[in-house]
């Protein structure tokens, strides 16, 4: 699979087919989005231990564009493709139920795989701001997506947030250029490291990192995402915590810090407190909530604390925890939101006060729901275990006990918030719980259940992909990172 | 000089979209932005009597390196101010929905999802 | 002589904006920022990138269409005064801050009327402006770039602004949630 053009060429094309083609054919939306999803999720397996570089329009790199295909972007373009599939398949009947206007939402939501894959695969930061405007523009509306006064309200947060974001990558970018003369993310890096550091670097990197960082959602710039995950249709929410602050936040912060800028002390450092405030403020805040939704979203913070400090630490055994960690939190947030999709799809209630034994009428959701709850906190058998375990030991060994401790800490603090939503959803009953809420609940259309099983299936044997370690299915996912910036000049521009 | 100016236009911007609590007023503030960056990507690539970067003649292509502004930041501008009328449309119709939710374009009044 | 005008404009539009943003009649803001624009309009013609003149100027015009559909039709209650977000002074003091560690980045900057490009001679735009009418066939440099040299900028600008036109109807759609047949599903009751 050498053409990478097909990962933004076919979803564009499809998204804007979809208008066309829905006022004839009343089922296009569903299946073509499912289908196109599911093509991409295809093509992104066969790229697989695949490294190129695929140059657009045959231009070489030094003044063309070019898509660069390694482990890392291998791997978080399976991520993305497979959770926008299964959210496309789980949004077949949800959105039915609760929204108008499937065609746009279809239309949007493959606008926003197009912009996703398009950040992951290209090679020269401007083209990789402009296909972060694309997934950001896009989810901007399918955020809003209810036009309910809360709606618009979390959509127009999300969006001053995200464009404020947006223009300060632009100034650095600008800046970048004004120094350089140049937007190849490979050429750059070449330039940085002839040049010494001077302020135009400096003062970039602040705004790359405050920029990234917001859509990253780390902690001191994480205050769009509780709204903007509990506003959204649930798949939305699931494609936002999958996908889009995974795409378009830690992986292109990852590579400017990894590829382009160069991994330093003061950089390691700045990610590692930064990582571990936000394990800790995003389970505290979790901790107090009884929004089904903005629990599941105060996680997300938290999880991607791990992540960050994950990266922070940067040996290649952080780097493979890091990435894994990526692929399980991709695995298990979007499924808990969809779980909480299926509660509110048969209830119509978002507070955990009023549910309650529902583990007997949705089997399926609440078996689904438990193992990627026993997943998130780090109970042994099940993925997420391995990767905490897996940065834990990182810490350990590159001499940062403390750090070590305050993720065991932050394991323990989530393991007492999932507790609660199972106890309050599906195995004990909330404090405003009433009987007749339950009596037609019913298990959910086959569909939605498709998507949840799938995920469950992974959430509970994703560690055996850790079988081989750093020689394993992750070895050049990690070894893209860690080679650094020499790799990845040797990689684009073949000198 | 003229850069700095520049910058002061960006932060005045940067303060519009932080600090004031009208809708309208915090999409004036991202245009402003918008159109401080757009200004300082086409100065940067000004060159003292430069040329318009045209071919006119096909013998002085050697002159038009040496000669001509430089034709990379006009491609990136052109291609950002498209993308901020794409941005603006979606800003200003959020507002207008938003207005007529809530009736009023004062951001600290809607305060629904806070409760 | 060029610098001094576009100095003169340039000051000309941070009084506009700081005009735009501190008038408290919505309709005379919006009229200042499309001051702001023309004047970005005559820099970009000054500085050699007429196309990007014509362009700006048009969706200036856009712009300001848009922006006075927004305001013209709803009563404009002046709201004064900012918002509390960490409390007025402290925010502005934030700005300064940022501000001054930005100047020094801007200071050290190439000066102004000699680009980049002239200092590396293999830049991406030197080779646009050699081999540019010789590869693509445009006399164009900057047509050459858009349309060819980096063709997926532009159709990623093409996707972004479907995406921003098409997210502008659905936001702006009449019904927008199927009737509910039991509750009230986002307001949770007791």
């Amino acid at each position: 699979m050498d053409n990478l053009s097909l990962f933004i060429s076919i979803p564009a094309a499809v998204a804007f087919f979809i208008p066309i083609a829905s006022h004839r054919f009343k089922w296009f939306p569903d299946v073509s989005a499912s289908v196109t999803t599911f093509i991409l999720l295809l093509l992104s397996l066969m790229t697989l231990n695949h490294e190129t570089v695929y140059r657009m329009g045959n231009w070489p790199a030094s003044y063309g564009i070019v898509f660069v295909l390694d482990g890392f972007s291998c791997m978080m373009l399976i991520i993305v493709n497979l959770i926008c599939f299964l959210a496309a398949l789980f949004s077949v009947d949800y959105i039915e139920k609760f929204y108008t206007s499937k065609l746009r939402y279809y239309s949007l939501l493959l606008l926003v795989v197009t912009g996703m894959n398009g950040t992951i695969l290209t090679g020269d930061i401007f083209n990789l701001f402009i296909f972060l405007e694309v997934a950001l523009i896009a989810s901007y509306t399918l955020v809003g997506f209810g036009c309910s006064s809360r709606n618009l309200e979390a959509s127009f947060k999300y969006l001053a947030i995200n464009l404020l974001a947006s223009y300060f990558i632009l100034l650095a970018i600008a800046l970048l250029y004004g120094k350089f003369a140049s937007l190849n993310m490979a050429v750059l890096s070449q330039l940085m490291k002839v040049n010494p550091v001077d302020n135009i670097m400096v003062f970039a990197f602040v705004l790359l990192f405050v920029g990234f960082g917001i859509k990253a959602a780390m902690v001191p710039f994480h205050g769009w995402v509780a709204d903007a995950y509990t506003s959204a249709p649930a798949p939305v929410s699931a494609i936002l915590a999958g996908g889009i602050i995974k795409a378009l936040g830690i992986y292109v912060l990852m590579r400017f810090v990894y590829n382009i800028f160069g991994m330093n002390y003061l950089i390691s450092t700045i990610f590692i407190y930064a990582g571990a405030m936000s394990i800790v403020v995003g389970v505290l805040m979790a901790l107090g909530q009884w929004n089904f939704k903005r629990l599941l979203a105060y996680h997300s913070i938290s999880q991607m604390g791990y992540i960050v400090l994950a990266f922070g630490i940067g040996t290649p055994l952080a780097i493979l925890g890091g990435i894994f960690h990526i692929l399980n939190h991709s695995l298990f947030k979007p499924l808990l939101f969809l779980n909480a999709g299926s509660v509110e799809y048969e209830t119509g209630k978002r507070n955990l006060n009023n549910m309650g034994s529902l583990s007997k009428k949705m089997p399926v959701t609440a078996v689904s729901s438990l193992i990627a709850s026993f997943s998130i906190s780090g109970i042994p058998p099940f993925s997420g275990f391995w990767s905490k375990f897996l940065i834990i030991v990182a810490a350990i060994q590159a001499d940062k006990p403390v750090f070590a401790l305050w993720a065991v800490i932050g394991s323990i603090l989530t393991l007492a918030s999932f507790s609660k939503i199972q106890r309050y959803v599906f195995f004990g009953k909330g404090k405003y719980f009433k009987d007749e809420v339950i009596s037609e609940v019913k298990e959910v259309p086959y569909l939605m259940r498709v998507s949840m099983i799938v995920l469950a299936i992974f959430c509970s044997f994703a560690g055996f992909l850790l079988l081989g370690g750093l020689n394993g299915i992750f070895g050049p996912a990690v070894n893209a990172l860690a080679g650094g910036t020499d790799l990845y000049i040797t990689r684009i521009l073949g000198r | 000089m003229i850069y700095t100016l520049c910058f002061i236009l960006f932060v005045i911007g940067l303060y519009g979209v932080v600090c004031k609590k009208n809708i309208v007023k915090i999409i004036l503030g991202f245009l402003i932005m918008e159109y401080s960056i757009n200004l300082f990507l086409i100065l940067l690539g000004w060159r003292k009597q430069g040329f318009v970067p045209v071919v006119e003649n096909l013998a002085g292509v050697e002159n038009l390196v040496a000669q001509s502004v430089d034709p990379l930041p006009q491609a990136m501008v052109l291609i950002s101010i498209i993308l901020g009328l794409g941005i603006l449309s979606l800003m200003v119709s959020i507002a207008i929905r938003l207005y007529q939710r809530y009736g009023t374009f004062d951001i600290t009044e809607m305060n629904k999802l806070k409760n | 002589m060029i610098e001094a005008l576009i100095s003169m404009l340039l000051v000309f539009m941070i009084i506009a904006a700081t005009i735009a943003l501190e008038m408290t009649d919505l309709l005379s803001a919006v009229i200042s920022i499309g001051a702001v624009g023309i004047v970005v309009s005559i820099c970009f013609l000054l500085v050699g990138a007429p196309d990007i003149a014509s362009t700006q100027l048009v969706v200036e015009v856009l712009t300001i269409v848009i922006l006075i559909r927004a305001t013209i039709r709803h009563d404009l209650v002046t709201i004064d005064g900012d918002r509390e977000f960490f409390g007025l002074t402290v925010t502005i003091a934030l700005l300064l801050v940022f501000f001054i560690f930005g100047l020094k980045a801007f200071w050290n900057l190439p000066e102004f009327g000699v680009p980049a490009i002239s200092e590396f001679p293999d830049a991406a735009s030197n080779h646009y402006l050699l081999k540019g009418f010789e590869e693509t066939g445009s006399r164009n440099i900057l047509a050459a770039i858009i349309f060819d040299y980096r063709g997926v900028d532009t159709f990623a600008q093409l996707c972004a602004l479907f995406a921003g036109i098409w997210g502008a109807f659905a936001i702006m759609r009449v019904q927008s949630k199927k009737k509910k047949k039991k509750e009230d599903l986002y307001h949770d009751k007791k």
